[in-house]
């Protein structure tokens, strides 16, 4: 027996994100074309270090104010209007890194400006401060899998009546405190990514991004229909070597996905286990839907993944055409995977998903007309 | 209408201030295997003696707050740099405390949902635990005491942990919580996390106004 997955159909009144190749339309665009933003940078920015593979919106080096500040205000002039933070219109916060760059920063500098923005609560309180929120902002962090934690909350507020309308804004900047962590765990190396590839060394790379998106109850053209999760805490950072938990999170989701003909947004980070466990249990689970990944080129947006990804892919929609695995290679782990782009027409859904340390895994339905 | 949860387990961790890592390390020791015990941080040995006694199921659900998450273990990460220690970085992640205790363990649980807030962090937290369909719902909260980071005012000035299981069963509970919507009703000061690990450890009541609606825990 596998958890019920939470099924509210939440329309999505809007849906937006920032990428270093611009809004969602451009990312999907670039991605279509099959570019890469990842380039090969200093682990540790300034005080260099081992050439590793980052997708950036600028130096990542911090600076003061935090330089993810403009890039925040410029994706939040698209946020529709609303009483945001307050009672019947919260806001939903999602990250995995907040402003935790600036404790490397102060710890290197000496500087205390840097840490009123480096915890989670004091990031947020600036950003309550600049984009006008009120109190009720609630914060979830859960590594990879934040955003998908973030949206299915918001999905239960509207769903038991105690919100009209919910905004879940998410960003995650790379940071040499962030990339020194990857780098000493061996997953960021110096190969580009490559999802899902049968290869001899897997890597990740990381990138840049933020995105939001509006939940109302009465449901729009694009619903988020189902959300599922599941937590195996088997390891740390491994998974159950047989990929139990993708097996539940799967399992636990396929009766929202019904028969509706899908296409599948994986996590896709490039480790080569992950990788394996995950396409394999795609296959098993929803045989023939074709399997993509976007992090070969935008790198792991970390918390945010799972937000910057849903904006990706409905730009992908709207646009007609869906990006296939850039930075993939034949042969793959499984027969699914698409490395090129494939026409969104004969579709009817999307399964998207993430995962993340502890063996946390999240998968959720996007439905359109 | 009223939603509500009964509390069935109630455990608080409130060591003295000066307690460190080390020294709840050796007088946790009994509740953790030896080979988790050596890596674990102060919040997790913490939430691990809260979680004492409760048996935990896949069909579970697990509510973790904290506003300074694992500010502790983030101050370890970056004394390591430039050699940046794998160990430390994992366990700066929120929420590594609770992962700490669970994978120790081996225990799986269909839905964790970790919260680091602040000012409404205790609203946010039960009002997510209310909203939970699994039958059963573990609210853990918890916070360890800083270092440099303290000094700096970014950091926790005390370590403490609570864990309360929260099910629909009345029968031999211990107390309740329970929210009730009221339409235009203005918001109160939210109880702190700190406040909440006090009022569980002494069964004292709380209520407050907030989110549109009336927050009470009582106790029987």
């Amino acid at each position: 027996m596998y958890a019920a997955p939470d099924q509210f159909p939440a329309g999505l009144e809007a849906c937006e994100c920032l990428t270093p190749f611009g809004d969602a339309a451009a990312t999907a665009g670039a991605l279509r074309s099959g570019r890469r933003a990842l380039e090969l940078t200093p682990v540790l920015g300034r005080d260099g270090g081992d050439p590793v593979p980052l997708a950036l919106l600028g130096p990542m080096d911090e600076t003061l104010p935090p330089r993810w500040l403009p890039a925040v205000h410029r994706l939040a002039a698209q946020i529709p209007a609303g009483s945001w933070g307050s009672a019947r219109e919260p806001v939903v916060v999602t990250s995995s890194n907040f402003g935790v760059g600036s404790m490397y920063a102060f710890t290197r500098d000496r500087d205390a400006r840097h840490l009123a923005h480096g915890t989670p609560f004091a990031t947020v309180e600036l950003l309550r401060r600049e984009l006008r929120w009120g109190e009720h902002v609630t914060v979830f962090s859960h590594a990879c899998v934040t955003a998908h934690l973030g949206l299915a909350h918001a999905a239960r507020l509207l769903q038991a009546g105690v919100a009209d309308r919910v905004l879940v804004f998410s960003f995650d900047f790379v940071s040499p405190f962030v990339a020194g962590g990857f780098h000493s765990l061996k997953i960021l190396n110096g190969g580009m990514p490559a999802p899902y590839a049968k290869g001899e060394t897997g890597s990740i790379g990381l990138g840049d991004g933020a995105a939001f998106a509006v939940l109302r109850r009465d449901a729009g053209p694009f619903r988020l229909a189902a959300h599922a999760l599941h937590n195996e805490m088997f390891h740390f950072t491994g998974n159950q070597p047989e990929g139990a938990g993708f097996a539940a999170c799967l399992a636990s989701i396929a009766g929202a996905v019904g028969g509706r003909r899908i296409w599948i947004k994986g996590h896709g980070t490039g480790t080569l286990e992950a990788g394996r466990l995950e396409a394999e249990g795609y296959a098993r689970q929803f045989p023939g839907a074709p399997l993509v990944s976007w992090k070969g080129s935008l790198g792991h947006t970390l918390g945010s993944c799972g937000l910057v990804e849903l904006a990706v892919a409905l730009a992908a929609l709207r646009g007609g055409e869906i990006p296939g695995t850039v930075g993939g290679a034949a042969p793959s782990f499984s027969a699914e995977v698409a490395l090129a782009p494939f026409a969104a027409a004969g579709f009817d859904g999307v399964l998207l998903t993430a995962n993340a340390f502890g063996g946390a895994h999240a998968a959720m339905v996007l439905t359109y007309e | 209408m009223t939603t509500a949860r009964f509390i069935h387990h109630v455990r608080v961790e409130l060591p003295p201030p000066p307690e460190a890592a080390a020294e709840a390390r050796a007088r946790l020791a009994d509740k953790f295997p030896r080979t988790a015990l050596r890596r674990m941080t102060h919040l997790g040995l913490l939430l691990g003696s809260a979680l004492d006694g409760v048996a935990l199921t896949p069909d579970d659900a697990v509510v973790y707050a904290s506003s300074y998450a694992e500010t502790r273990a983030l101050e370890d990460f970056l004394a390591s740099f430039p050699a940046a220690s794998p160990l430390l970085f994992q366990t700066s992640i929120h929420p590594g405390g609770v992962q700490q205790v669970l994978i120790g363990r081996q225990q799986p649980v269909t839905r964790l949902w970790p919260l680091a807030g602040r000012s409404r962090l205790v609203e946010q937290a039960v009002l997510t635990a209310l909203l939970e369909p699994a039958p059963r719902v573990v609210l853990l909260g918890g916070e360890e005491r800083g270092t440099w980071l303290l000094e700096q005012g970014y950091a926790s000035d005390r370590a403490f942990a609570f864990a309360a299981v929260l099910t629909r069963e009345a029968a031999g509970a211990a107390g309740r919580v329970s929210f009730s919507p009221q339409a235009g009703a203005p918001d109160e000061n939210c109880p702190a996390l700190a406040a909440l690990a006090a009022a569980l450890a002494a069964r004292t009541p709380l209520a407050w106004c907030g989110a549109g609606g009336d927050w009470s825990i009582t106790w029987s």
